[in-house]
């Protein structure tokens, strides 16, 4: 301990007033609070303040994450290694996977980092850990393998226009992550659309394996022949229940587990990180969308229509979308019953975009992108009911 | 009995409270009244250094209404006149005679029957050149009543929850007897009294239940006046309601009774910092220092008043009016390492962040902001707490914003001043000191 004290302690002075990297004062100040908690006293009204801070707000989200950055990690190893016809042991798929996404995630941190710093400095504010967050979010969003120069323009649309324009961290009114992903799809839909990008081919191999299915769920639900239930169709071609539950299949880096994102749930809401009512707001629209279009569904109709509404929450990122992206308390509505709504909206248009929209096998950012839109409305009227209900008093 | 259950609120759950003892402190050396903490007074001086006076004897008024009168709490002379920055007038030091402390009398004394026929107009009269009526205090801003006008009720709190106050069955012990008349000359000033208690504390309840109106049932601030009004009011003329803490209570019965000004309190000393925790029986304005005795830690803040809704006071300085406690806590000297990654089960927080979410048992605390200062993230933890459902933030950015009507209308004059949208903010912002400073605008506004 001592031996950071002195660290901290020797470098302070070049980054206080006056001194030479006094400028990167607030990149002194992230790495230092990371050490040692910050140390200042209360004015009074209260003197005592809550343990909690930010920085351990955003970290237990960080921690909720990273079971999903390890099985992603082997996750992409696993289905590379598949398509390509190597061996399959545990460490040589690990090792594939690394390879795989981690220069994603370090490509993330270091462009996003260098943006938040950049916009600290020259605003003169701390860094906030919200883009921690965030930088951890995008590239479990890609698809394994998206180019890293793809991965560094992303995130910083992500950060920019996604938050900084707008005042940084607290004042953006759309999830950074999920605008940053939004735009690479927008803007390279070749490299990250179809049903090749979700699978890195490793060694010499140039095609997949004849075994291996590269199509994702969601692309082999929407292409379910009209004579077929997607659920056979799914089966056939490898993709159970369980399986889909489980997550091993080929999909972004760390959306594809629902089992993961069941457990990230319940730890985000037993420690009060996240809303329960958007994660149970957004599961209740998606099963109802789901369950309705069932109801609608024909004997012409899409096979997709007829699909079990669980399955929606199996396949593709909802689940992540819902459990990670929905919540995220900045964009999410500020008020309190209205979450609900702002949930439900989002897993109805998820499975909306996904049933009706053939240019778009998932839906789940683009809902969540667009209900943000609407949390300001959502939040003006529940105040307005709120204030209506008051006993003046002015 | 009406039972009120309120809903928002937060216990905090702080280690150092008074020990179950009482002491009476020999009458301290010197005494002082401050005008500093006595809400929205101008005071105007009516003695200098050197004067002599006694107990009861003018020592300042308010400028905007000379009839509330500050009396001295001790008899002896004028030892010092404390300014502060820009001429605040901070306090007035009396040094007491140690021997026949002087004691002047300011009425006949008055028993049950007499309060109960006085004319309203006559009783203000006695309660104003008595001293007390600076005791009674008004919504919305919480400044001293306007003996001109007539409340729609006055609410008597007997109970303070905040950490950490003197509880009514310990102030009420020796003193039990004045509770009466006190309540009476209240009824004489305004014939609807609400007077309500914690229902956890059920005994008290059932003893005092021919007096208490209300039991309240709810975490801290559900003692506030405030709070009560914010459940029970029915139309907007109730929002200028009066009110007066329970032992206050006591100081006007005694004031009418005996016809003198009443100089007895009883304190609450605590927190971790304060080596002997108690509670001590001593006078008005009594020095911090004698109250408080030895300190344990190196760098002590008393927080007067409680350590939420309190002030730092100076530690060679002397109790207020309105105060019954002071709490000791130490000021945060080194950083803890790496506490960002520790389980915490030590670290009080009203979020399920930490480990000790699990076990509710008092813990110490500092002074400590216990985080960097960031933008809102709408955790929605104000509103969670806030006892009279404001949303502290979305209010406080409508106030940032100068949006005086918004703020009005999301009940910034309904703030009880509690503290705790500020305790709970993990982004360290000043919530309940922007909302106060916005109501003191407001009324200045009005004005």
């Amino acid at each position: 301990m001592n031996v950071f004290r002195n660290l901290f302690d020797a470098l302070r002075f070049r980054f206080e007033e006056g001194g030479r990297f006094h400028k990167l004062y607030a990149f002194y100040e992230s790495i230092e609070t990371v050490f040692f908690g910050p140390v200042e006293r209360t004015p009074g009204l209260p003197h005592v303040r809550d343990s909690l801070d930010v920085k351990r707000f955003m970290m237990l989200v960080i921690v909720a994450l990273i079971p999903h950055l390890c099985f992603g990690l082997y996750n992409a190893g696993y289905q590379s290694r598949l398509a390509s016809g190597l061996s399959m042991g545990f460490l040589p798929v690990i090792w594939s996977g690394i390879w795989l996404v981690l220069p994603m995630l370090i490509v993330t941190y270091v462009v996003g980092f260098a943006w938040e710093v950049l916009f600290a400095v020259v605003r003169k504010h701390e860094i906030s850990e919200g883009l921690f967050v965030s930088c951890m979010l995008f590239p479990l969003t890609l698809p394994p393998g998206t180019p890293l120069w793809q991965v560094a323009l992303g995130i910083s649309f992500g950060i920019v226009i996604g938050k900084e324009v707008f005042g940084g961290t607290g004042r953006n009114f759309l999830n950074p992550a999920l605008t940053g992903r939004a735009f690479l799809y927008f803007a390279y839909p070749v490299s990250l659309s179809g049903d090749q990008v979700w699978t890195v081919l490793s060694g010499a191999r140039d095609t997949v394996v004849d075994t291996f299915t590269a199509a994702t769920p969601l692309s082999v639900s929407a292409s379910t022949p009209a004579s077929q239930a997607v659920e056979e169709t799914l089966r056939s071609v490898g993709y159970g229940a369980l399986k889909l539950f489980g997550g091993l299949y080929p999909g972004s880096v760390g959306g594809t587990s629902t089992l993961l994102c069941i457990l990230g749930a319940m730890f985000l809401i037993l420690l009060g990180i996240a809303s329960y009512r958007i994660i149970l707001g957004g599961v209740l629209g998606v099963l109802c969308t789901g369950f309705f279009l069932n109801l609608i569904a024909g004997p012409d109709s899409a096979p997709f229509l007829s699909l079990n509404p669980f399955y929606h929450l199996l396949m593709g990122g909802a689940a992540f979308g819902i459990v990670y992206m929905t919540t995220d308390p900045v964009s999410a509505t500020h008020m309190k019953q209205v979450k609900w709504i702002y949930g439900f909206m989002c897993g109805m248009l998820t499975v909306l975009i996904r049933v009706f929209n053939p240019a778009f096998p998932e839906g789940v950012g683009l809902a969540i992108l667009f209900m943000n839109l609407f949390n300001p409305l959502l939040d003006h009227i529940e105040m307005q009911i709120r204030m209506r209900r008051r006993i003046s008093n002015a | 009995m009406i039972s009120v259950r309120t809903a928002k609120g937060y216990d905090l759950s702080l280690r150092g409270a008074p020990l179950e003892t009482s002491e009476r402190l020999a009458p301290p050396a010197t005494l002082a009244v401050l005008p500093e903490h006595v809400p929205f007074i101008k005071p105007r001086l009516t003695v200098k250094e050197g004067d002599r006076v006694a107990v009861g004897d003018l020592l300042f008024t308010d400028k905007a209404n000379p009839r509330i009168r500050f009396l001295s709490p001790g008899g002896g002379h004028v030892e010092a006149i404390h300014y502060g920055p820009r001429r605040v007038l901070r306090a007035v030091v009396i040094r007491r005679e140690a021997q026949n402390e002087p004691v002047k009398t300011l009425g006949p004394p008055m028993d049950l029957e007499e309060i109960d026929q006085c004319p309203r107009s006559d009783l203000v009269e006695r309660l104003l050149a008595g001293g007390v009526w600076p005791l009674l205090r008004a919504f919305p801003y919480r400044g001293i009543a306007d003996p001109e006008s007539v409340p729609p009720a006055i609410f008597v709190s007997l109970d303070a929850r905040e950490p950490f106050q003197v509880p009514p069955e310990r102030y009420l012990a020796n003193h039990g007897a004045l509770l009466t008349p006190g309540l009476r000359a209240l009824k004489r000033l305004c014939p609807v009294v609400h007077v309500y208690a914690d229902a956890a504390r059920r005994a008290f309840c059932d003893t005092h239940k021919d007096v208490i109106t209300h039991a309240v049932r709810g975490r801290y601030p559900a003692d506030d006046a405030g709070v009560l009004l914010f459940h029970v009011r029915q139309s907007p003329k109730e929002n200028s309601a009066w009110f007066i803490n329970g032992q206050d209570v006591l100081l006007v019965a005694q004031m009418l009774q005996t016809g003198q000004y009443p100089t007895e309190r009883l304190f609450a000393v605590a927190g971790t910092g304060a080596a002997a925790p108690r509670y001590v029986a001593s006078r008005l304005g009594a020095p911090l220092k004698d109250l408080v005795g030895e300190v344990r830690c190196q760098t002590p803040r008393y927080t007067v008043g409680g350590v939420l809704r309190g002030y730092a006071g100076d530690p060679e300085g002397h109790m207020g009016l309105y105060e019954t406690s002071v709490t000791v806590l130490p000021e945060p000297v080194e950083a803890d390492f790496l506490t960002l990654f520790r389980p915490g089960i030590d670290k009080p927080s009203y979020s399920r962040a930490f480990l000790s979410a699990l076990r509710r048992k008092p813990l110490p605390m500092t002074t400590n902001v216990n985080g960097g200062h960031r933008a809102c993230i709408a955790c929605g933890y104000c509103a969670d707490v806030c006892p009279v459902d404001i949303w502290p933030q979305m209010t406080f950015k409508s106030i940032l914003a100068e949006e005086v009507e918004e703020s009005l209308a999301h009940g910034l004059l309904d703030c009880v001043e509690c503290g705790l949208c500020s305790y709970v903010c993990p982004s360290k912002i000043e919530l309940a000191a922007t909302l106060q400073a916005a109501k003191h605008a407001y009324r200045k506004e009005q004005a």
